[in-house]
């Protein structure tokens, strides 16, 4: 166990009452060194979500193991290391902006971990003339960015976000994904992202690892090699196309080697 | 450019405050709104004048009725206050004990499995049946009113805060769980707040039960000497009708009184609910 990267062996993960035939995972294998931005893709059911859940510490696995920089996911989360941006923005709508963001810091403060200015993440995220409001009075993507502040109040050395623009217009997501990496290259942490978008995955990750379902495993890990920073000139390039395409070509062949589920089955 | 932008509003919209939703909105609040709530009153009044004209000891005249409210309001303001006192007492016992009750509960399932069979049957066994029972074993006096008022908010109570605690979206689960938030702080922070809704909820429907509660707590503890269930009785028994109706005005009012202070406790700790919006 090295404390400069995640490390996943042999992971195995079946939901109780599941066919135990097609776990959720099988012998899932990964590994992520410290600072990169990696994302997970693949067809519903390949184990995505799950295999994010399980780095986490929010599920149990059934066998192999986990390390996160060197400690357990447990671990990790007692010393509030970790940021989880999850699909709904699932902000507290009585708390204003502000408070939400620096709600991390005022949780689990046992931990002694020290937390970023709410208001410089505001600032980072542009919405510090929104400090005020309540949720309820924002739109989805402005929620999201500020589910994502919040992830980033607590200098997380590994930050979890699942599928977390996939509610957003096309627009929206894809100004969202450039201030995400403008943060991301700032504040320098792991990311771990999920994703069923191809382009969002070549658009903002390093690696691209391409999993196929049932049973839900690695299919296959491709290297982004676009360069950094990524603006729009980088990502309407024609190397761009190049990579999606490559992503696009795995993600057909994950999707043929997963069985068919029962309902596309031909009569 | 060839193309033609309106450069003005389309038709519909140029009658000023004439859009459609602004002309509704102004209907609400004027005319529209009152006008057929007061027809109504004006016809039950004079179905009701009709009535008591013709069998006297069926509904007393309205003027009679007015007269007494009129005449001696502190008796009917003193006895408002003895049945209102019991019943916030009930309701300040039985919703408070409901609320640590779902807390205790929402924590440890053992507690749960133990209390929840029987509040149900608490629940539905007749509370005025308990009444005499209850004036035996604690005597005359507030103590056996409180308690029947107290028994009959509870359970709304009870139910409504455990649904609403355990009403946290997993999201916001997960993000408190990665932070290793503790126990205390997932209730505190988390679900507390997330109840409220439901509480209020709770509170609005028991709040005119717990004047239910009082005043059938007053017709069944024989001996209670004030409160304007038992000058309902004590006035029936007599047959002076417009004490009877004069009471009832009295607890209509309060009802609504109780449930406007419930309406404005929602607006100003719901403001961020969507029942609010």
């Amino acid at each position: 166990m090295s404390g400069d990267r995640i490390e996943v062996r042999g992971l195995t993960k079946t939901y109780e009452g599941a066919d135990p035939l097609r776990p959720a995972l099988q012998n899932v294998d990964l590994e992520i060194p410290r600072g990169r931005f990696v994302s997970l893709i693949g067809p519903s059911g390949c184990g995505k979500s799950t295999l994010l859940r399980v780095v986490a510490g929010l599920e149990e696995h059934d066998t192999g193991t986990v390390s996160v920089f060197g400690s357990t996911p447990q671990n990790m989360a007692a010393a509030k290391a970790v940021g989880l941006v999850p699909q709904t923005p699932a902000l507290l709508p009585w708390l204003n902006v502000r408070r939400n963001v620096s709600l991390p810091s005022r949780v689990n403060r046992r931990a002694g971990r020290g937390s970023e200015d709410p208001d410089l993440l505001l600032r980072m995220v542009g919405l510090d003339d929104s400090a005020r409001k309540y949720p309820h009075e924002l739109s989805g993507g402005m929620r999201q960015r500020v589910a994502i502040a919040r992830a980033f109040g607590i200098r997380p050395d590994l930050l979890l976000m699942d599928e977390p623009f996939s509610a957003l217009d096309e627009f929206t997501r894809e100004a969202l994904q450039l201030q995400l990496l403008g943060l991301w290259e700032r504040m320098s942490t792991t990311v771990l992202f999920v994703t069923h978008s191809v382009r969002e995955a070549v658009t903002l990750s390093d690696t691209v690892v391409v999993m196929s379902a049932r049973p839900g495993r690695v299919h296959e890990v491709l290297h982004v090699d676009l360069p950094r920073p990524r603006d729009r000139d980088v990502v309407t390039g024609p190397h761009m196309h190049v990579l999606e395409d490559r992503v696009r070509a795995s993600l057909q062949t994950a999707w043929e080697a997963g069985a068919a589920p029962d309902d596309l089955i031909p009569l | 450019m060839a193309t033609e932008t309106p450069v003005r509003p389309r038709p519909d919209r140029e009658e000023g405050p004439g859009r459609p939703a602004a002309r509704v909105r102004r209907d609400l609040f004027g005319v529209g709104l009152w006008l057929p709530a007061t027809v109504a009153v004006l016809i039950c009044g004079f179905a009701w004048t009709a009535v008591a004209e013709d069998q006297p000891y069926l509904l007393p005249l309205l003027p009679e009725v007015g007269g007494v409210l009129v005449g001696d309001p502190l008796l009917f303001l003193s006895n408002a206050w003895s049945t209102l006192q019991i019943a916030l007492l009930g309701v300040g016992f039985g919703a408070g004990t409901a609320f640590v009750l779902a807390l205790v509960m929402s924590e440890a399932p053992v507690v749960r499995r133990a209390i929840m069979p029987l509040a149900v049957v608490l629940n539905v066994t007749p509370v005025v049946a308990l009444a005499p029972a209850l004036v035996v074993a604690f005597g005359f006096g507030m103590a056996p009113k409180v308690i029947v008022t107290a028994i009959i908010t509870f359970f709304p109570v009870l139910i409504n805060m455990t649904t609403g605690l355990r009403s946290v979206p997993s999201p916001v689960l997960h993000v408190f769980s990665t932070l290793h938030a503790s126990r205390l702080e997932v209730l505190l922070r988390l679900r507390v707040p997330s109840s409220l809704p439901y509480a209020l909820a709770a509170l609005r429907v028991v709040f005119p039960l717990s004047i239910v509660g009082a005043v059938v707590a007053e017709f069944v503890a024989a001996g209670s000497s004030s409160g304007l269930g038992t000058m309902i009785r004590t006035s029936a028994a007599t047959a002076r009708l417009e004490y009877v109706y004069a009471a009832i005005a009295c607890l209509a009012a309060m009802g609504v009184l109780m449930l406007a202070l419930i309406t404005v406790l929602e607006r100003r700790l719901l403001f961020w609910h969507e029942s609010q919006q």
